[in-house]
């Protein structure tokens, strides 16, 4: 599945179960995508599309669920959930409905397209939000399973999405019910990391190895944190870091820093990701340009990472 | 027709005072709000129009009654429990604590939909059941009831020309068009009208009547479900805020507040004077 992006493959799922299961429905904000396309062709009934209009994509597809419908609502990430987010307030976590909100472009996704499409505060929102699960994406493997979970969300679920080719992490009929995954363990310290930043969180440690930094990583993937797990998974470890390609405050830092801090474990912690103090980029040219400003390409993350051990 | 209208005529008296009651003893509910839409809601839920059953609110087949005007809540509350969907006694806990319910409408109230009080949210959600009745073949009807300043909220335009498009004829919806907002007139605020013109041009038909009119409100919606047309409905209901209550009626900032004190006297003194059916 790697030369998908993870929109592909969790439309590619979503088309082969809307085929058997006529109750999935699918409401786009006007998108387009191969594996979408061929669900508004071959599943005209079960396509909707609404329209550049995000607050009636959500308020519909609140009132299709009510008639037992499973609702997919998909559009640009930063979109479908900032421009909408009292729809999925109101909607979604009031009334526990179980509307999967399914947004493209995690963190720097839409390379060159400027700010408005980056998607840097979607994780410290929507987990401020009770009865919202928030499901972020690190590979295709992952991708097409929360096309599976999402039909039996009992409540409001967002599904975050890459839009560039990542390859795949996990192999095939992974299980991803517990929320993390340990992928390399660590004499040292551990990287927690999310979405495409496991990636470079996996990167890191090949390359830290050869200074003799021995880091492991654990991909979390499911918000709220499954807190025992993670306890579990770091327990004995010194030092952590966490790696996201969002805004600090609120983001999947502060949300690990939450659970330590509520558990009693008072360990050194470094938040990587997004300094709020650098601003919005508007610098263009590719997305490790893009991490670069904000100190959160391979090189930054190596020198940070390398200095907080030390 | 006529016992009829004179029984809904009782019947939105009593709801009325009731409501009233409610609201004065909480101290708090949004009475204005909630007198401007009663005979509307009366004429729905007593005048033969909606489909339902109060002792199966989740009857598969019922008619969906959408309350977008979350505010006017103390308004569907007694009908409801009037209706017997509850117990009439949970009306004296409203907005208190051990209350079951509050000023803005809740999902979890047996006979109610939606969590409504954020404006602009309830055209799109009753949008959305009457597609996915359309998409399962159900014949029940999708009510909405709007108040007039939340047609100032660009979501319901979005819902307006996605209904219209889709062909929601099973979608009838109604503006409580009492002419005020908070602070001040809609005319003076921002010019809501020509609001025919407005939703005609997005693709709905469209009926402008006498919301404190049952004849009118009767005429208009004896015929929804029979009606020969492929777009939704909407039913403009010129109304006044605060109607039956006149030392309150049609006053601006009067909003989202019960009367206290010798002001709740007069109200009710109002209230009898206008009626006078005791």
């Amino acid at each position: 599945m790697s030369n998908l992006s993870q929109r592909d493959a969790f439309w590619n799922r979503i088309y082969e179960l809307a085929k058997e299961d006529k109750n999935i429905i699918i409401v786009s904000a006007d998108m387009g995508a191969p594996a979408l396309d061929r669900i508004r062709t071959d599943l005209a009934s079960q396509f909707i599309n609404v329209g550049i209009a995000e607050q009636n994509a959500i308020t519909i597809a609140a009132g299709l669920s009510m008639t037992g419908k499973k609702v997919f609502v998909y559009a640009i990430a930063p979109f479908i959930t900032l421009r909408c987010l009292e729809q999925i307030r109101v909607e979604g976590a009031m009334m526990k409905m179980p509307i999967t909100v399914v947004g493209v472009g995690a963190g720097f996704g839409y390379e060159d397209s400027g700010p408005t499409h980056h998607l840097t505060e979607d994780i410290a929102v929507m987990r401020s939000m009770p009865d919202v699960v928030i499901h972020s994406t690190s590979d295709n493997v992952m991708a097409s399973a929360f096309a599976d979970m999402s039909c039996k969300m009992k409540v409001t679920n967002y599904v975050r999405l890459d839009r560039l080719v990542f390859p795949d992490i996990y192999g095939k009929d992974s299980d991803f019910s517990s929320g993390l995954s340990v992928l390399k363990e660590g004499k040292d310290a551990f990287i927690l990391s999310t979405g495409s930043m496991t990636h470079s969180a996996l990167e890191a440690a090949e390359r830290l190895k050869k200074k003799n930094i021995d880091i492991g990583v654990v991909d979390v993937y499911t918000l709220p944190i499954n807190a025992p797990l993670l306890l579990k998974a770091i327990k004995g470890v010194k030092k952590l870091v966490t790696l996201e390609e969002h805004f600090l405050p609120g983001g999947f830092g502060s949300a690990v820093c939450e659970v330590l801090a509520d558990n009693g474990l008072l360990i050194p912690v470094k938040r990587l990701g997004l300094p709020i103090e650098k601003g919005y980029c508007y610098q263009y040219g590719g997305r490790e340009i893009i991490r670069g400003f904000y100190g959160v390409d391979a090189e930054g993350i190596d020198k940070q990472i390398t200095a907080f051990l030390k | 027709m006529s016992s009829l209208i004179t029984k809904l005529g009782k019947k939105a008296y009593q709801i009325r005072k009731e409501m009233l009651d409610m609201c004065i003893k909480a101290g708090t509910g949004h009475v204005t709000s909630s007198l401007s839409c009663i005979d509307i809601l009366v004429s729905l839920y007593y005048g033969n129009i909606m489909r339902h059953d109060p002792k199966n609110p989740k009857w598969e087949g019922r008619d969906r009654f959408i309350l977008s005007k979350g505010q006017a809540s103390p308004a569907l509350y007694t009908i409801l429990a009037d209706l017997g969907y509850f117990d009439k006694k949970d009306l004296e806990g409203f907005a208190q604590k051990g209350g079951r319910f509050g000023v803005h409408l809740q999902y979890d109230v047996p006979g109610v939909e939606i969590t409504a009080g954020s404006l602009g949210h309830g055209l799109g959600v009753a949008a959305g059941i009457a597609l996915g009745a359309k998409m399962n073949r159900d014949l029940y009807l999708t009510f909405v009831l709007l108040g007039d300043g939340e047609c100032y909220e660009g979501s319901v335009w979005e819902t307006a020309m996605f209904a219209s498009h889709n062909r929601l004829n099973n979608l009838i919806a109604i503006v409580d068009r009492n002419y005020l907002c908070v602070t001040d007139f809609t005319e003076n605020l921002i010019r809501l009208e020509p609001m025919e013109e407005k939703w005609l041009s997005f693709g709905w038909n469209v009926q402008r009547i006498d919301g404190h009119s049952f004849d009118e409100l009767l005429c208009t919606l004896n015929t929804v479900r029979s009606r020969r047309s492929d777009m939704p409905l909407m039913i403009i209901a010129d109304t006044f805020k605060g109607e039956g209550v006149e030392c309150i009626t049609n006053i601006p900032l009067w909003h989202g507040m019960a009367p206290k004190g010798k002001e709740a006297e007069i109200c009710r003194i109002d209230l009898e004077r206008r009626y006078n059916y005791e």
